[in-house]
């Protein structure tokens, strides 16, 4: 899809929803549904859409040949047989507990050293870029993910205590031959909501975030990726490390490497040379998402409202949020431009905290994986609309890119690189400040 | 934390340990085919690997209609265990020789709730849960109203419920044809129709991939909804302010699972089934995320008080479906609502409209009535085993086959009432 579609559609969806993303009408503002409402003010075509789109994000992939030509094409190799498998309630994954849980939630991203097509992360020879833990019958599944964890404890000045734990991964089970000097990076599935809006943030306005000077010597900065609808390089803002340009992009590869479910945007299968069986499994219709169906999906996740934030019961949280510089990166607003002309015209302004540029977050978060123009240490600040509703949606949900985090304390405290002087700072406020400035980020 | 990190950035940059030596301890695959949805697979396969270690759940989906031939052909398709809401499916299977007998302890588990069978007489399948049909209903939107919530299926047929029910239409909606032969079978063949006719001139019929249901009650859009169990409770647990209504009248549908003949991980088959119908596997039923109905009566031991617990409503008369007479004409009944009732659903609201209104202003429209509620054939033509085996091509899901010979017929049928039924209120002015 081109960009001109994409946004056309999008943007009237979000020019309604100004300012602040306003979700009118919604009835479930908390609980496990806070991530599943529609935006207000859809009309009818529009409603179809997001009902279509809600049916195929639910939609369990059914393995070819099938009756069901709809919706067959599961695999050959694959992580889940379902959108909603990955995004309980439209909300965020988790990491296993320990190495004899699976990853339900959660994928490994693999690469080895050099450059992909485009300049991207060049695939493994065996494994591809992805590690698909599941097969359909007759085509093995690459092998088994497993996350272990090291405990830790951070001690705040006042004394305070914060469990942390510290991941450690093992591919195992391996189905195609040993990996060598391959390298890896543990991510589970991001919130889907909110994400119409972001995907309507001019490039523009990142480029000019990106040359702004900012305190503590943080300076974000614009991915440039590969735009598979347009063949062209784009500024990326999707994603853990801002590697996808737009999403519809992001719905259509999310389709082949979590479900190994091809689109015209990605015609090939996901399997590698010396993945025989699964190049010779039946693949049913060609591609099999029809682009009815990429556009539904995307049109359901992009008109997913923002819950509405909190009104603080006072300026305490907002004030150590803004003093201890977190939103530096986190910023409280972005732009979003009516370029169409599709409703009131002229600038309006979202609050989704962040800038969606790249920042080097420090060696503890470090995955040692380069993506495009995003080193090891460089992820995409996330967004924060919505988070405190996290575990509402779903019990387990969790936090930074490898879900290492349990809560946003201990995301906090894992901050480093770019973010380590408002780390700092958010360590040495008193107990009842970091309280009152997590507070205040769960409103958002 | 300096160290802590070097010791991370060591362990995350590492090749990973490579493991070949961990198959040999791999656990062995039990392939499952299954129809659920990906929150009840993903709450089982957690549940029963955690207590079974040494064995990991392969899930094949396919709904029904797409499984019965992957389950016929040769070798089964490798599939170990059948877990699904299809008791069509069973019985065929179970009748082409396609099951092996279970083994397993089954001493807790009834082999019957009110007239549904929970496990097939000769052991080759067994229910692992149950699903009632009910009323999800709106008590703000009825209160707005000035009605109070239904109680049986007749109370739908007010004309104060004009334009106020979700009505699921059993041509696309697979849960759907039970809950009209549910009707049928309670209030007879004739009424059964007549009720659903007018029912239907009240409701707006939901289908794939379209709204829920509860879609349409939860935020009060529409004042009641009929559905199957689950999808209520599961939107009431997650926080809609509805409720859900068991009628007087109701039966419930039960999901089973069997070991096929020529299941390859029998060992770990056997512990699947078993972990179903146990106490850790039937609290699953429980999850916010599925609400069904366990199929162990001591599940219900902890219910609160007004819990719909069929083994209670069993005793006291309430599930007098007959699941072995629905079966045969699920599909035939199905294609009867189609001719019937979907395809000329739109002039149906508004005969049923004029006739309310007619009948409001104290005129006689009885023979409207009549004609708006016939069936196009009577309950023996329909009892015929090879009409039954005509329309038996469409189990849970399928797509719909375009109208032959004898739904023309039908739908002809029911035209030409419809249009006498114009021609009379016309008649009466109305």
């Amino acid at each position: 899809m081109k960009p001109s579609h994409r946004l056309g559609f999008v943007l009237r969806l979000s020019i309604a929803l100004l300012p602040a993303a306003a979700v009118a009408g919604v009835p479930a503002e908390r609980g496990p549904e806070a991530y599943s409402q529609a935006v207000d003010g859809l009309d009818a075509a529009q409603s179809a859409a997001f009902l279509r789109g809600r049916a195929l994000f639910h939609q369990v992939w059914v393995v070819a040949p099938s009756l069901e030509h709809e919706v067959e094409g599961l695999g050959p190799l694959y992580n889940a047989f379902s959108c909603s498998a990955c995004h309980p309630g439209n909300g965020r994954g988790h990491a296993p507990d320990g190495p004899g849980e699976r990853m339900r939630s959660m994928l490994v991203r693999l690469s080895v050293p050099g450059h992909g097509p485009h300049g991207g992360p060049r695939p493994s020879a065996a494994y591809g870029d992805q590690f698909n833990e599941q097969g359909i019958p007759g085509v093995p599944g690459e092998g088994r993910a497993r996350l272990s964890w090291q405990p830790d404890v951070f001690r705040y000045p006042d004394g305070s205590l914060c469990a942390l734990r510290r991941p450690r991964l093992q591919l195992t089970e391996l189905a195609y031959g040993p990996m060598r000097k391959v390298q890896t990076s543990a991510r589970i599935a991001p919130a889907v909501y909110g994400t119409g809006l972001l995907d309507a943030v001019p490039d523009a306005e990142l480029l000019t975030l990106a040359r702004r000077q900012r305190p503590d010597h943080v300076r974000g900065r614009v991915n440039l990726v590969w735009n598979a609808g347009n063949a062209q390089m784009a500024v990326g803002r999707f994603g853990w490390k801002a590697n996808v340009p737009h999403l519809t992009q992001q719905v259509a590869a999310a389709f082949l490497g979590d479900m190994g479910i091809t689109s015209g945007m990605f015609p090939q299968r996901n399997c590698t040379s010396v993945q025989q069986a699964c190049r010779q499994a039946p693949a049913g219709r060609v591609p099999q998402l029809d682009p009815k169906q990429l556009a539904d999906t995307a049109a359901y996740v992009a008109t997913l409202a923002v819950p509405p934030a909190s009104v603080p019961s006072d300026a305490r949280g907002e004030a150590a949020f803004t003093q201890a510089g977190c939103a530096n990166c986190h910023l409280p607003e972005l732009h979003v431009a009516d370029r169409h002309g599709a409703s009131a015209g002229g600038e309006s302004v979202i609050h989704p905290y962040t800038d969606l540029l790249l920042h080097d977050m420090g060696a503890a978060l470090a995955d040692g994986r380069p993506d495009f123009r995003a080193g090891s240490r460089a992820w995409r600040t996330a967004p924060l609309w919505g988070i405190g509703l996290a575990r509402e949606v779903d019990g387990r949900a969790g936090f930074l890119h490898d879900g290492r985090a349990r809560s946003l304390e201990e995301a906090v405290l894992w901050h480093g690189g770019e973010a380590q002087a408002a780390r700092q700072r958010f360590v040495r406020l008193s107990r009842a400040d970091r309280l009152a400035l997590l507070d205040f980020v769960a409103g958002r | 934390m300096d160290h802590k990190r070097r010791s991370l950035i060591a362990a995350l940059t590492a090749s990973p340990l490579l493991a070949h030596a961990a198959a040999r301890s791999s656990p062995r695959p039990v392939v499952v085919m299954t129809s659920y949805p990906d929150e009840v697979i993903t709450r089982f396969q957690e549940a029963f690997e955690r207590a079974h270690p040494g064995f990991a759940l392969q899930f094949l989906w396919r709904m029904p209609f797409d499984a019965l031939p992957y389950l016929q052909q040769p070798g089964q398709g490798g599939v170990d265990v059948y877990w699904s809401a299809s008791p069509r499916n069973f019985a065929a299977l179970a009748a082409g020789g396609a099951l092996r007998v279970l083994d397993i302890d089954r001493k807790d588990l009834p082999a019957r709730v009110g007239n549904a069978d929970l496990a097939d007489p000769q052991g080759r399948y067994i229910a692992t849960e149950m699903a009632a049909y009910g009323f999800a209903v709106n008590p703000a939107a009825l209160e707005r109203l000035g009605l109070s919530a239904p109680e049986d299926w007749e109370d739908l047929a007010a004309p104060a419920l004009a334009g106020q029910i979700a009505l699921p239409d059993p041509v696309t909606v697979g849960f759907a044809p039970v809950m009209i032969d549910i009707v049928l079978q309670a209030y007879g063949w004739q009424r059964g129709w007549a009720l659903w006719s007018e029912i239907a001139g009240n409701a707006q019929l939901t289908g794939h991939g379209g709204s829920f249901v509860t879609d349409l009650v939860g935020p009060g859009t529409l004042a009641v909804g009929l559905s199957i169990d689950f999808f209520v409770a599961s939107a009431i647990a997650k926080g809609q302010a509805i409720r859900l209504v068991y009628p007087r009248h109701t039966g419930i549908n039960p999901a089973q699972v069997a070991i096929l003949r020529d299941a390859h991980e029998l060992e770990g088959a056997r512990a699947f089934v078993a972990f179903l119908v146990s106490p850790a596997g039937q609290r699953i039923l429980r999850d916010r995320s599925i609400r069904k109905l366990p199929v162990r009566p001591d599940a219900y031991a902890d219910s609160g008080v007004g819990d719909f617990n069929p083994f209670a409503a069993a005793s006291a008369g309430g599930l007098a479906f007959d699941q072995k007479l629905a079966l045969p004409r699920l599909g035939l009944v199905t294609a009867v609502f189609g001719q019937m009732i979907s395809q000329p659903h739109a002039e149906l609201v508004t005969l049923w409209q004029r006739a309310h209104a007619a009948q409001a202003a104290g005129k006689d429209v009885g023979a409207v009535r009549a004609l708006l509620g016939a069936p196009p054939l009577g309950e023996q033509e329909a009892a015929d085993g090879a009409l039954q085996a005509h329309f038996r091509r469409s189990t849970e899901g399928a797509a719909v086959p375009a109208p032959d010979a004898v739904e023309s017929a039908w739908a002809q049928a029911c035209q030409k009432r419809r249009i006498d039924a114009r021609q009379m209120l016309e008649a009466l002015g109305a």
